[in-house]
Order: C-alpha cells, then sequence, then structure tokens
C-alpha cells in the first residue's frame, strides 16, 4: 500500500514522496554546535573560593545568552568616539555612528573608540589600532584585529565573539581581555575575566582569567602562563615557544614552576619534543597529583583521554565544552 | 508566566520507546546537567527546525532554532512532566515563528513564484524551495507534518513521538496534506 510508505517508510517506496524527500532533504540541516548548551558544571582544583566570581560570571554568561533575540543579520555595530577623531572607512567619526561589516575602524595616537558588539557587549579600541568588522550576526560576532589594542567586555555564551589577529584567533568563552597586535603581527592577549580560546591551525590554548598568551606569525598561539609567574619563568617560555629555547628553556621552567604553573604545563606536555615530555611529566606530578586513570607513559605519547582527565582533574575548568571536537 | 503544563496526549508515550531515557534527559537536564540537554538539543533539532521551517525561510530556520532551544533551556524548570517535553518545546518552536513575523512585519511569505526569482542559481535548491513553498501554501494543518517527514526524514511514528500528537493525527495530516499536494504540485506543472 503506497500509503505506508509514507507512515513509515515501508511497503512499496512511492515514487513522488521518495522525489520528494530526495529534493527537499537539501533544506535539511544538522545541529549546529551549540557550546552553551553542552558547557557542564565546573569543577574543582585551586582554591574553590577564588574561581567563585569565574563561576557566578558563567551563570550570568550563560542568562545572557537567554536574551538574545532575533538572529537576523546585523547591518552592523554601534561606534562612539571616546576621544579624538577615529575614522570608520574614509570618513571621521564624531560622536556616534555605525560600523558596517566589512569596514575599518582606525584610531590615531590620539583616539579612542567604544564599539557596542550587538547585544552581547563591548569593544573599547586603543589609540593606534586598525580593526575591521568581519562578521555582525548574533550567532558569529567578528573582528579583525590588524594591529594595535582592544579591550574586550562580553556576556554571551561562549563562541559567540571572535577577534582574528594575523596570527592567532581569540575566541570568547565568556569574559573580559585586552588583546594587542604590533606591526609585526605579534600579539599577546591577557584575559582579565572568564576564560578565552586562542587557536590557530590545530593548536589551541586556553587562557583563563589572570593568565595572558602569546602568539606569532608562522608559529601561532604560545603556551599561556599566569601573570604572576616569575620574570624568569615568562622570558624562558617565550624562548621555548618562539625562539627554538630547548633543554635550558625548560630546565629554568622547571626551576621557576609553582602549583599553579602546571597551566602551563599541561599545555607543553603535548607540544615539547617528545624526549623532554618525562621531565614536564615529572614536574607537574611534583606540583599536583596525577589522577586516577593516567599514567606517565599514556601522558607522554599524548593520549587524550588522559590529558583530559589531568586537565580536569586540575579542576581549571572541564575541557570537553571549549575544546574543538 | 511562571509554570507551564503541557498535556501528553493518551497514547502517545507508550509509543515511545525512547521516551523513558528521554524523560530521565529532561530531568537531568532541569538539574543542571548541561551535556543532558546537549542530548535533548540532539534528539529534537530537526523537529524544532522542522516546525520553523513550516513559514520561516530557510536561511532563518537554523538561527531560529537555537533560540528556541536557548528558551527552552530558561524556562525547563516550569515544565512539569518530564515526558511532555517534545510538545512543550514544539510549543516553544510554534510560539518563536509566530514572533518572527510579529517582529518583522516588513517581512513577507514568499510565494512559488517568488522564490523561484530568489537569488540562487543552484538548480536543485531553486527545486527543493520550490517543493517548500508549496508546502508552505497548504493549510497551516499539513504543513509541520509534512515537512517534518519530507524535509526533516521523519518517519509518522517518530513525529507522533516527538510532537506529542497522537499517531492517528499524524497519519491523517500526512495523507490528506500529501493528496493536497499532489494536486498543488500538478497545477504548478501544468501551469508552467
Amino acid at each position: 500500500m503506497p500509503g505506508e510508505y509514507l507512515w513509515d517508510r515501508g511497503g512499496k517506496p512511492d515514487p513522488e514522496v521518495e522525489r520528494l524527500e530526495h529534493v527537499l532533504g537539501r533544506l535539511r540541516s544538522d545541529p549546529r554546535e551549540a557550546p552553551w548548551i553542552e558547557r557542564p558544571a565546573r569543577i574543582r582544583l585551586f582554591p574553590a573560593r577564588a574561581w567563585l566570581p569565574v563561576a557566578a560570571a558563567a551563570a550570568i554568561v550563560v542568562a545572557a545568552g537567554i536574551w538574545l533575540a532575533g538572529r537576523r543579520p546585523l547591518p552592523g555595530w554601534e561606534v562612539a568616539s571616546l576621544a579624538g577623531a577615529p575614522r570608520v572607512g574614509a570618513n571621521p567619526l564624531t560622536g556616534q555612528g555605525v560600523l558596517a561589516v566589512g569596514q575599518w575602524l582606525e584610531t590615531d595616537g590620539e583616539s579612542r573608540a567604544r564599539i557596542t558588539v550587538g547585544s552581547i557587549g563591548e569593544v573599547e579600541v586603543e589609540p593606534s589600532t586598525q580593526l575591521r568588522l568581519v562578521e555582525a550576526r548574533q550567532s558569529n560576532h567578528r573582528l579583525a584585529l590588524k594591529r594595535g589594542a582592544i579591550r574586550a567586555f562580553i556576556s554571551a555564551p561562549p563562541r559567540l565573539f571572535f577577534v582574528e589577529t594575523p596570527s592567532a584567533v581569540a575566541v570568547d568563552l565568556g569574559c573580559a581581555y585586552t588583546l594587542r597586535v604590533d606591526e609585526a603581527g605579534t600579539g599577546v592577549l591577557s584575559v582579565s575575566s572568564g576564560w578565552v580560546s586562542f587557536q590557530h591551525g590545530g593548536r589551541e590554548s586556553f587562557v583563563p582569567a589572570g593568565a595572558s598568551c602569546a602568539t606569532r606569525p608562522g608559529t601561532g598561539p604560545g603556551t599561556p602562563y599566569f601573570d604572576d609567574s616569575t620574570e624568569a619563568f615568562r622570558a624562558a617560555l617565550d624562548r621555548l615557544d618562539f625562539e627554538g629555547g630547548g633543554g635550558e628553556a625548560l630546565a629554568i621552567l622547571l626551576a621557576e614552576s609553582r602549583r599553579r604553573d602546571v597551566l602551563t604545563f599541561w599545555h607543553l606536555l603535548s607540544r615539547v619534543d617528545p624526549s623532554s615530555r618525562g621531565l614536564v611529566f615529572d614536574r607537574m606530578a611534583a606540583l599536583v597529583d596525577v589522577p586516577d586513570g593516567v599514567t606517565r607513559e599514556g601522558a607522554l605519547r599524548g593520549d587524550p583521554q588522559m590529558l583530559r582527565l589531568w586537565w580536569e582533574d586540575l579542576g581549571l575548568e572541564e575541557s570537553g565544552w571549549w575544546r574543538e571536537p | 508566566m511562571d509554570s507551564l503544563e503541557v498535556r501528553r496526549p493518551a497514547g502517545a508515550a507508550t509509543l515511545r520507546e525512547g521516551a523513558p531515557a528521554e524523560a530521565a534527559l529532561v530531568e537531568a537536564a532541569r538539574s543542571g546537567d548541561r551535556q543532558a540537554f546537549g542530548r535533548l538539543y540532539s534528539l529534537y533539532w530537526r523537529m524544532v527546525h522542522g516546525i520553523l521551517l513550516a513559514r520561516v525561510p530557510p536561511g532563518e530556520a537554523d538561527d531560529l532554532a537555537q533560540d528556541v532551544f536557548l528558551s527552552a533551556l530558561r524556562r525547563l524548570h516550569t515544565l512539569r512532566d518530564p515526558g511532555a517535553f517534545g510538545g512543550w518545546l514544539a510549543m516553544i518552536a510554534r510560539n518563536r515563528r509566530a514572533d518572527y513575523y510579529r517582529h518583522a512585519p516588513q517581512t513577507v511569505e514568499a510565494s512559488p513564484e517568488i522564490v523561484e526569482t530568489l537569488g540562487t542559481s543552484d538548480p536543485p535548491l531553486v527545486e527543493a524551495r520550490a517543493a517548500l513553498a508549496a508546502i508552505q501554501g497548504l493549510p497551516e494543518v499539513y504543513r509541520e507534518t509534512l515537512i517534518l517527514r519530507l524535509v526533516e526524514g521523519l518517519t509518522g511514528p517518530e513525529i507522533a513521538a516527538r510532537t506529542g500528537l497522537t499517531p492517528g493525527s499524524v497519519r491523517v495530516n500526512l495523507h490528506r496534506g500529501m493528496k493536497l499536494l499532489r494536486a498543488r504540485l500538478e497545477e504548478g506543472a501544468h501551469a508552467g
């Protein structure tokens, strides 16, 4: 009976229904990535009290996403001059205006501006900065920072706000941060609250509040570090990430590290030369407990499940919701 | 509105092999388990997308579907019967669909004729949009069911299980809707 095929695809196929299934199937849509849905509850690590503000911010972030209204493309974002005369495209900005998709905003040495990022936050644009609005959809707020500095304050579910730089993309996970890029395309991301993922190609650095991460053309994001680490630690990390510093730089990192610096070592565990991973593992194991399910051998070969387990045990954040699949 | 109650149609739950598991997912999601909500998101995405597609342009349905799930996440605590999640979510999707036109009065639903003139040079996509427009031109009672079946690829029993409609209603809507659709397409072919 032809009707059965329409009901449950049983019986003899109805050619007209089959044709329509084929034609209309093109309009089908797979579920989009929705990290605001899959984000699990936070877990412990460093003194829980220290993370309470971040947990509260995360709750606000999720709530903020609720009031995201229609998702039709926006023509642009409001921009206001804070000092001097920034330029939007070829025109000087006095007072308020609109930065349209595709347009450049440029500040000189005397001018500053503030961009309203849809309904999810603000970006302050520092002097001597050049940036472009790439996307202004509520599911994709995207700027390209060519040079200069911006301060972003975002209250939204993760992965709605992106800033492209010449060597990495900052992916907002609900946060406030400063991003600086110089003429050579070298950049530094510093997070003041929440979390930011700094990505390029297959390389991803996860930067929590109180931490920073450098990026350079040709390499991409370096290894994140807490801002209160020692100067020697940061200098050694810079050499290791970008100047081919090997054993000497790693030795300084190991010697200068504190418990909080497991953030750095967790990233290094899969980045340093395989012959050096044992040193990183041993230092981590001296600073924090090695969780059940993680072995030295597995960690050294970069077993993803073990690295994830250890990350979760560090209590910085469960990694599933922010790491790429 | 502080609370919403959606009645489950008699007999609908018994046809849903996965219903207890889904109810457990709803309970877990209500207690803050985002991964459980993520499972529901995957399970119900097609239903929500299809309900929206019954009236809104294809290019808007994805964004609106995300809105629907965000709204559901916010209001999940108001759902009294976890087993009625599908019908409750379908209602949110229909309301969001109505809001779309309420807040965009300048937007006009596309007729099949308009659709064919709108910007794509991809013949299969033009054909798909024309077929969709033909469905969107049917009486409302048939649109959703046909789109869930022909666009989203759900079977009749799956549509009943997801939406909370009775299998009998879904079957009637499918058959009557398909009869009307055939007639419309035939008229269109003769007119063309």
